[in-house]
């Protein structure tokens, strides 16, 4: 053929055309109404929504796991909103096992029953934690607790303990009562109040803020922390409590107190849970530790039914 | 058809156009449609990450009406996007975008293969595909579900359809213009070049007076305002000035392009004319041809005179009766003149090319090769002198070989000339013949002179004896005869004593017709005896002659004698004419007779001294001989013609023809049908 390769050579620079993805034919005809199957005997565990559900979930995951396995219990996290709908929960038996903070354990307990059975011990080792008065770093206008005197000031949640029950009692203390400030806010939910907190001031929405200790590195990645200065720290309360809900079976619990008891932070696998918990260690706890929390609410004139 | 120059110039444009435009379309269209379908493809995996993000905290609260509200919203958001929906971490569904019911074909119909971040696969619905993206919703490594999005392809579609149409209109428009543009630009050139094949067809049929190159605006003599009307350059609107010789611009080299052309690539009008490649080439066509017709000019006459030349040479050549011939260094023969055709009775085509061994027998044709190797290798001159015998005669031929040498002494030919010298050789035979018998006549004349006395003696006591004897007697008879043969004895030493001795001639100034008759007046009677009759025809005017009368009436005698021999058996005629030959001043006389005549073979011998066919007691053979020494004597010439030429239809005979000048010498030979001449 004369013009032979001219048809070669246009084949040749011409790539080819056709679809090199599989296809797959599907009938579209056999439908399903999507019905939630819930597993039975679960034993639900909540974190006081004190971050955002994916840190929530993050960092109880592992541990939630480690219970599974240790204990044999079918143990699922669930992910209230908000402090109140936390609280709710418990009261509804929606919460089997709930992690929160001293100021809700005792309003959980108060009102619904609640019982703690264990609580955490701190990265600084200590079974106790405080609250922190902060501000941006720039503000030359806060220099001390007194400089907190009219201003803004956001706190996490009306619920929170470190974020503002401790604070607020630590104010009262220097003589500042709720008065004294221009404005009182509290985080927007749910999850990440610790957050929004630490970023309302640091973005200068909030002249202070108050947060729990130990916040400030979660905001590490997402803000420069020197950005942010301390005022004032509260003192110490007792620390995040693990608490049963009313009527719940005392064989579960007492596994799951075995099962907290039994993490050990020398131990690799233990510490990797631990951290992710951002906790060292669990300890056997009961209900009257959790008095100088209840003294301070009534000190602070709060209302555990509110 | 074939295509011409343009044609193929504009189809390999527009062949390269149109398969780079294919190329472009195909291969940009594929490239555009497959970044369109990937971004179409990453859209979508955007959407799903981003879904998929968004959904995470709604998961893990198990909050429904977030999870139903982002799927909703995911699916009102473009026209493209058919569903959306979650699975959990069992693969079953949660939320959907479906109306009535979730079809179960698709939980499984794109799974997220392990360690890939997310899936995408083209689902066949039977109306249409959909591109069906899977993204799982995780935390750090935990996946607690997957968020599943459908587009459908027709976005796809209608994205790259219009990309192809419009890469097919850009194409287009693209082969539109540069069409346009391309033939702009090509035409002047095609056009040029159809000009320049003209005039090359003009050129081959011989007109090479072809105008190629354009006119331009502005030529030399307006550039440089010269008015040398005298330059070859100035007006010549077809021919630029660098092309040609003789241009009389002061900064101008002098001479042929080559030596010019550097100087005139310097010159202004050269920067102002010159043109492109094609210009240029159509320039030197023309400047070409102008030489050439020039050259062909020259060229021609140059021709007519070598063709004059040649066929002059020829001419020479062939008129000279030597035969010529020129033979290469392979023994060729590459001339010959027409003496060495007719030699070997062969035309010269027949000849030229062809080798000895070709043209002769093969004993000749080694020999002549011998001959002409010998010469190539010596380069001597080879004279020589051949015999040859072809067809029962024989031809001398005498031949020079000389070699033809090259400048560096080699040999390159040999020329060859021959000529045929059978006469010569002849004439060489017969002149020994002659010295032989005039020594032969001498020594007769001697013996004669000797025995005349003798014989008159013997003669003179036998006439006594006859007186003393008795006339009856048989002594008487014997003497008789005695005295008959003596006289014979003595006419034959007086012929030859006629024959030998060169008497004294008394030169008179008579009329030949009257001689003749003297002559004729004495033999008639006995001629008559015989019944031989004489005829005369005279000349009405008496022709007047200086010689020796006696001697030339011996001739005539001699002759009569000769012809009445022939004729008295039979009685017979013999004819005796005078006259004048024709714009010659000469004096013709004919003795012509009936007899039996002469044989062809025997004309050559009659005028050799005892040459005879008569009985041995009529001749001695001396009468022819003696006669030619006579009409020599007066410097004429003797003709025989047997049969006669006069009397045309006779078969028999024989007609002396004698010529005598009247004034001065004149001589003539030649032999036609029969006839022989001595010439005096």
């Amino acid at each position: 053929m004369k013009y032979g390769w001219l048809v070669i050579l246009f084949f040749f620079l011409v790539p080819g055309c056709g679809e090199d993805e599989s296809i797959v034919k599907i009938d579209l005809s056999q439908k399903e109404l999507v019905i939630l199957k819930e597993d039975p005997d679960v034993i639900t565990y909540a974190y006081l929504p004190q971050y955002s559900h994916t840190v929530s979930y993050t960092r109880h995951q592992p541990l939630i796991q480690y219970l599974k396995k240790e204990t044999g219990l079918n143990i699922k996290q669930i992910f209230p909103d908000t402090f109140g709908q936390h609280m709710e929960m418990v009261g509804q038996k929606k919460i089997d096992i709930s992690y929160s903070n001293p100021f809700i354990y005792v309003k959980i307990a108060h009102r619904y029953g609640a019982k703690a059975f264990a609580r955490i011990v701190e990265k600084t080792g200590k079974d106790q934690f405080r609250g922190q008065i902060i501000c941006r770093a720039d503000n030359t206008s806060i220099m001390s607790i007194s400089d907190c005197r009219k201003k803004r000031w956001i706190a996490v949640d009306s619920t929170s303990a470190g974020g503002y029950l401790y604070p607020l009692g630590h104010f009262m203390d220097h003589g500042i009562t709720s008065q004294d400030f221009t404005q009182i806010s509290f985080a927007p939910g749910p999850g990440g109040k610790q957050e929004k907190v630490i970023l309302s001031v640091y973005a200068g929405e909030y002249d202070i803020g108050t947060i729990r200790e130990g916040a400030l590195d979660v905001v590490s990645g997402k803000i420069d922390a020197d950005e942010i200065r301390i005022v004032a720290t509260t003192q110490p309360y007792p620390g995040w409590v693990y608490a049963a809900r009313k009527n719940m079976d005392k064989a579960v619990v007492e596994k799951l107190k075995q099962a907290f008891e039994q993490l050990d932070f020398n131990q690799k696998h233990h510490q990797e849970i631990l951290e992710s918990a951002n906790f060292i260690k669990v300890l056997a706890s009961d209900d009257s530790q959790f008095d100088p929390v209840r003294q301070l609410t009534a000190r602070v004139g709060l209302n555990l039914e509110q | 058809m074939k295509l011409g120059f343009r044609g193929k110039i504009y189809w390999g444009f527009f062949s390269l156009i149109l398969i780079q435009s294919l190329v472009l379309l195909l291969w940009g269209s594929h490239v555009m449609k497959e970044s369109m379908l990937e971004e179409i493809k990453s859209h979508g995996v955007s959407i799903g990450i981003t879904l998929s993000a968004r959904m995470t905290e709604p998961l893990l609260a198990m909050d429904f009406l977030r999870m139903k509200t982002l799927v909703d919203e995911t699916a009102d958001l473009e026209d493209d996007i058919f569903y959306s929906f979650v699975l959990d971490e069992k693969g079953d569904p949660l939320v959907h975008t479906f109306k009535d019911g979730f079809p179960l074909a698709l939980k499984t119909a794109n799974i997220i293969p392990d360690n890939r971040k997310g899936s995408m696969q083209i689902l066949d619905i039977g109306n249409q595909f959909i591109y069906d993206y899977a993204v799982p919703i995780q935390v750090n490594d935990h996946q607690l579900g997957t968020l599943r999005l459908g587009l459908f392809q027709t976005r796809a579609k209608k994205a790259v359809n219009k990309i192809i149409i419009s890469a097919a209109v850009t194409i287009l428009v693209t082969i539109l213009v540069a069409g346009i543009l391309g033939t702009l630009l090509l035409n002047p050139v095609t056009k040029n070049i159809q000009k320049l094949h003209d005039s090359t067809q003009q050129a081959l049929r011989g007109n090479l007076d072809v105008k190629t190159a354009p006119v331009l605006k502005e030529n030399c003599w307006d550039i440089m305002q010269c008015h040398k009307s005298e330059c070859p350059a100035y007006k010549n609107y077809h021919h630029r000035c660098w092309y040609m010789a003789g241009t009389l611009c002061p900064t101008c080299v002098e001479g042929e392009y080559a030596k010019k052309i550097e100087s005139c690539q310097q010159c202004q009008v050269y920067r102002k004319c010159s043109g492109d490649e094609i210009q240029s080439l159509a320039e030197s066509f023309d400047t070409m041809t102008l030489s050439l017709k020039g050259n062909l000019s020259d060229l021609k006459i140059a021709e007519q005179v070598l063709k004059e030349q040649k066929s002059l040479l020829q001419t020479i050549l062939d008129a000279i009766p030597d035969f010529i011939s020129l033979q290469d260094h392979q023994g060729k023969y590459i001339s010959v003149n027409r003496a060495f055709c007719e030699m070997l009775n062969k035309n010269k085509q027949e000849i030229i090319g062809r080798t000895n061994h070709d043209l002769f027998p093969p004993k000749w044709a080694d020999q002549y090769t011998r001959e002409d190797k010998r010469l190539f290798e010596t380069g001597h001159t080879l004279v020589k002198e051949n015999r040859i015998v072809r067809l029962q005669k024989s031809k001398w031929l005498h031949v020079v070989k000389i070699p033809v040498l090259e400048e560096n002494g080699l040999v390159q030919g040999l020329v060859c000339s021959g000529r045929d010298i059978t006469q010569l050789k002849e004439v060489q035979a017969q002149l020994t013949h002659s010295q032989k018998m005039e020594s032969v006549g001498r020594l007769a004349a001697g013996v004669a002179h000797e025995i005349n006395t003798p014989l008159g003696i013997i003669l003179g006591y036998a006439q006594l004896l006859l007186e003393d004897v008795e006339k009856d007697g048989v002594i008487y008879k014997d003497i008789t005869t005695i005295v008959k043969q003596t006289k014979i004895c003595s006419r034959i030493v007086a012929d030859l004593l006629n024959f030998s001795r060169s008497n004294d001639s008394i030169v008179t100034e008579f009329d030949i017709n009257k001689t003749i008759e003297e002559v004729l007046e004495v033999v008639e009677h006995t001629f008559s005896l015989d019944h031989v009759k004489v005829k005369r025809g005279y000349h009405e005017h008496p022709l007047m002659m200086k010689g020796d009368k006696e001697k030339l009436k011996q001739v005539f005698i001699n002759l009569l004698n000769n012809a009445f021999d022939a004729t008295m058996e039979k009685g017979g005629s013999i004819f005796v004419d005078t006259g004048i030959e024709k714009d010659k001043n000469n004096i013709k006389i004919s003795i012509s007779d009936t007899g039996h005549g002469i044989a062809k073979e025997n004309i050559g011998k009659i005028f050799e001294p005892f040459y005879t066919t008569k009985g041995p007691d009529k001749g001695t053979g001396l009468g022819l001989s003696v006669t030619f020494g006579i009409i020599k004597e007066h410097n004429g010439s003797i003709h025989v013609f047997s049969p006669p030429k006069s009397r045309e239809g006779e078969k028999k005979g024989a007609q002396f023809i004698v010529v005598f000048p009247c004034s001065g010498l004149y001589t003539k030979k030649g032999e036609v049908n029969g006839e022989h001449s001595r010439v005096g």
